[in-house]
């Protein structure tokens, strides 16, 4: 069996402290350098207690594909050839990053939140929600109900419908782009923390086609996309009240300068064991 | 009620077997709060797994979670029709349900767990 990723994590405890949310908005990377660093964002949660978020891009664009996908089906996806790609550790479908932002959240298990995964999911992505109506952009969350009418198992997560993704049904111009998906989170739950991972697709990817194009925030609603940076500021400030205290934004980058365990788990991330696992 | 299962507060579930040997599943609180499995992996008969640390993963539709060891020790069996079945975990997740069986490196461990009214305690306070 190959060997999980969180190596040597166990059931630990922690005092839960609670206070809003703290966020780093970490320099472009490489894949496999990003699910390192997701992974020590997700040892200091869980070690300190506190809900912490990091944002970052990639450098090259990368796909990233779901932990149980199977590496085969990227092999037939044509419009993947010569793209890299790396395996999370969170579940849900593959990823085109590029035109995104993306996400990490790690939530203590001690919270409330991480008890059922879709109450993170909502309280995340309601967030989200709150803020692009507050916008005028006609943005809601997929139901149960509309989830149950879409195959879960499509190669690419946007072209999936799972329950509290967000979508927007009209663009700000009045064009109809009924249901188009613009945030997906899937999540992975260790004993001591939840790690939830989500992208948040500000354009549709000048150089993906296919079924891996899909339209974002800026083609769908005017001026929203643009201006993505104040819009993720004051989507997190409406999680962190959701948690109860206030968006604290850190400087610097994520991890610890002095993490000689990030450039290892890196090269893990990097290697056929854990890419080609399935 | 229950009285031979015992817990993890991960939420796995082990009862002592007339053999010896420890069968681990997964509790019904945790298979309800997963919902809509599509995917496991499991550990290899002769595999030794340590008390707290992960020996397989499961993934619902959304979600990728870990499956910790109750006790330490090596396993002798596995539920090898399981990852074919996942929705043998909800029907029925303290018989055919099971995942793996270990032969223990100490049994006492499994007086380290909750007992039944203790994890009902605990996911009734999950709960609200």
């Amino acid at each position: 069996m190959t060997r999980p990723p969180f190596e040597g994590a166990t059931a630990g405890t922690s005092a839960p402290e609670f206070c809003g949310l703290t966020v780093w908005r970490d320099p472009p990377a490489a894949g496999p350098w990003n699910m390192a660093a997701d992974e020590a964002l997700a040892r200091t949660a869980e070690q300190s207690g506190r809900v912490l978020v990091r944002l970052y891009g990639w450098q090259p664009d990368t796909v990233s594909l779901g932990g149980f996908q199977p590496f085969a089906e990227s092999e037939r996806q044509s419009e993947l050839a010569g793209w890299p790609i790396v395996r999370r550790p969170s579940g849900g479908g593959a990823i085109v990053h590029g035109s995104d932002l993306t996400y990490c959240l790690a939530l203590p298990m001690q919270h409330p939140w991480s008890r059922r995964p879709e109450d993170l999911y909502t309280a995340v992505h309601g967030a989200l929600v709150d803020e692009l109506c507050h916008r005028g952009v006609a943005a809601a969350m997929v139901s149960a109900e509309l989830a149950a009418t879409v195959p879960a198992d499509n190669f690419f997560c946007f072209n999936r419908r799972a329950f509290g993704d967000v979508i927007i049904t009209t663009s700000g111009g009045g064009t109809m782009a009924a249901g188009s998906k613009v945030l997906g989170s899937a999540q992975r739950r260790l004993a001591g923390v939840v790690l939830q991972h989500g992208s948040l697709l500000l354009r549709r990817h000048p150089s993906m086609g296919g079924a891996g194009s899909h339209a974002g925030l800026a083609d769908l609603a005017d001026g929203v996309g643009g201006g993505s940076s104040k819009l993720v500021v004051c989507w997190l400030s409406r999680l962190a009240e959701r948690l109860g205290g206030p968006l604290t934004e850190m400087p610097g980058v994520s991890w610890a300068a002095d993490d000689t365990d990030l450039p290892r788990r890196a090269r893990w991330y990097a290697a056929d064991d854990w890419l080609r696992r399935r | 009620m229950e009285q031979s299962r015992r817990y993890a507060k991960s939420h796995e579930w082990a009862r002592r077997e007339d053999d010896g040997t420890v069968t681990v599943g997964i509790s019904a609180y945790a298979v309800e709060a997963l919902t809509d499995l599509v995917f496991m992996q499991l550990p290899e008969v002769g595999a030794t797994v340590n008390a707290g640390e992960s020996f397989g993963e499961i993934e619902s539709v959304k979600a990728v979670s870990d499956l910790y060891a109750p006790i330490s020790g090596e396993v002798v069996a596995v539920n090898a029709e399981l990852p074919g079945r996942l929705e043998t975990l909800g029907e029925d997740p303290y018989g055919s349900g099971w995942v793996i069986r270990i032969q223990p490196a100490d049994v006492g461990q499994l007086e380290t767990l909750l007992d039944q009214a203790a994890y009902d305690a605990l996911v009734g306070g999950e709960s609200h």
